[in-house]
């Protein structure tokens, strides 16, 4: 089980080479916080392929959203994409998610804990450093400040997401998509790439190569943001995200859309994945 | 100077392709203006490019490229009060350097001539990276040039120093790593209980001055109980 608290993240720190952070799946973290009314930086549970069981002290309020783990509140199938109630003594339980990759689970209010730079977020790479927060274990508590409740409300049933194992996520040219020859950046957009185990939450690892890549010598490292698309030196594509190192040295070709990444991060190993370009100013 | 967008919600500046102290000053003295106006999201400087975050409801790429153009015909003028020069102890002793063997057989050197070049070099940090607090410092003379370990090791502990290419930097946390490990600081470079966790930034100036194991104790123990002050000066 991989478990995390997870909010907005840490943007501004880069300069100090600290990752962005923050949940995978902005876009569930967020609308997970709606359904409550509370603010987008509010912290959620994040919790990856594998979730939770959870035992609630005290009433509040929840809503679920990104991957459907087939969640049970005391044993009765829980809806996502809504706000649900909970009473004191309530168990929830997550399962396996068969589609998507992420959970998230946002409760009502104003949540107490560990803060690092104004964030809840675990760092994947500052996993058991002091004063970081790091991943959740059983048996935490955490605890919730609730001062009112809200009427209990739906997320329209066509604005959710629906995940399959097979996706089509848009890029723009990265920096150095200019020292690709054509067959090779050709060979990029006709290539469908597997989602390799050994992705996390620094980054999607692909397997499946450029045809004929050839590194061009080594790059001097630069910046890195979240979506940016490194290829390493055997030609296999990176998706850097939310944990990301701040700088990389391997070739930037493309990067996702800021819209997309949510998709990405729902993205599991063994998915597929191909690649479309898409013009910055149609954005 | 040119300006690229970078994803969409960044702009990637970069100077010439080169690491170079002159050029990373380029890169420094643009961040600390752009950091000054408080007009990004976010700024990330490397050796040579610094990428800048754009607040995308306040404006557009072209909006934005127009305003970095700006703020760097107006560069701060007080940029040498960022400069600092810092020295790091650091132990060359067996036990903290696994790999100073293999450095003094690659290099040619005797073990005492890495650690008396090393040691007798000044530093400038070009960028942090890597993992929080991790500076990338140059430049190792030709002599200690080396490769990166061909099977990089699963945990480098806090505090070494490796080598790789012509670069030199201190793992501020555990972390795995391929740089060539030749000693050990007991200063922490990364420390989240301070105010500012980084130790070095860009721009500083950096001397390792070589320690004894009885010093790195001493050290260590002066940094537990909190009466440790860094060698620091502002330049």
């Amino acid at each position: 089980m991989f478990c995390t608290l997870q909010d907005l993240g840490r943007i501004g720190h880069q300069d100090s080479g600290i990752p962005f952070g923050g949940a995978m799946d902005k876009e569930a973290h967020k609308i997970a916080n709606e359904l409550l009314d509370n603010p987008h930086s509010t912290p959620t549970l994040e919790m990856t392929l594998v979730g939770a069981e959870i035992h609630f002290e005290g009433n509040g309020q929840i809503a679920i959203s990104g991957a459907d783990m087939n969640a049970e509140l005391n044993g009765q199938p829980a809806p996502m994409y809504q706000s649900i109630d909970i009473k004191d003594g309530d168990r929830l339980v997550f399962h396996q998610s068969k589609l998507g990759c992420r959970t998230y689970l946002a409760a009502k209010g104003e949540w107490q804990g560990k803060e690092w730079l104004k964030s809840f977020s675990a760092v994947a790479n500052l996993m058991n450093v002091e004063g970081v927060p790091g991943m959740l274990k059983p048996g935490d508590i955490i605890e919730i400040h609730t001062t009112h409740f809200i009427p209990l409300r739906n997320y329209p049933l066509s604005l959710r997401p629906i995940y399959s194992s097979c996706y089509i996520v848009r890029v723009i040219t990265g920096p150095e998509f200019e020292q690709f020859e054509i067959d090779q950046v050709q060979s990029f957009f006709d290539t469908i790439f597997k989602v390799s185990p050994d992705s996390n939450r620094m980054g999607y690892r692909l397997e499946g190569s450029i045809e004929h890549y050839e590194p061009k010598g080594e790059e001097i490292s630069s910046g890195i943001v979240e979506g940016t698309i490194q290829v390493t030196n055997l030609g296999e594509p990176i998706i850097l995200m939310a944990d990301a190192q701040t700088t990389g040295g391997y070739p930037r070709i493309a990067n996702v859309v800021s819209e997309d990444l949510s998709i990405v991060a729902q993205m599991k190993a063994g998915d597929e994945v191909k690649f479309m370009l898409v013009s910055l100013s149609d954005l | 100077m040119k300006i690229q967008p970078f994803g969409d919600k960044a702009l990637l500046v970069t100077f010439e392709k080169k690491i170079d102290p002159e050029i990373n000053q380029q890169v420094i003295s643009l961040y600390h203006t752009l950091k000054a106006s408080g007009k990004f999201t976010f700024l990330t400087p490397a050796y040579c490019s610094l990428t800048v975050g754009i607040d995308r409801t306040q404006y557009a790429i072209s909006e934005a490229t127009e305003l970095i153009n700006d703020l760097a015909s107006h560069p701060l003028t007080n940029q040498v009060a960022y400069v600092r020069n810092i020295t790091i102890p650091v132990c060359y002793e067996d036990e903290f350097a696994p790999d100073l063997d293999e450095v003094a057989q690659t290099t040619g050197l005797t073990k005492q001539e890495v650690i008396e070049k090393h040691s007798s070099t000044e530093f400038r940090v070009y960028m942090l990276g890597f993992v929080a607090g991790f500076a990338y410092m140059g430049t190792l003379p030709d002599e200690l040039v080396c490769s990166r370990k061909k099977t990089p090791r699963k945990s480098v502990p806090k505090g070494a120093v490796g080598l790789a290419g012509h670069q030199t930097g201190i793992y501020p946390v555990n972390a795995p790593g391929g740089w060539q490990i030749i000693g050990q600081t007991p200063v922490d470079m990364f420390d989240t209980r301070r105010e500012e966790p980084n130790l070095l930034f860009p721009g500083d100036k950096v001397k390792l001055r070589a320690i004894s194991r009885d010093e790195f104790k001493l050290i260590a123990i002066k940094q537990e109980t909190g009466i440790y002050s860094m060698e620091a000066t502002h330049g």
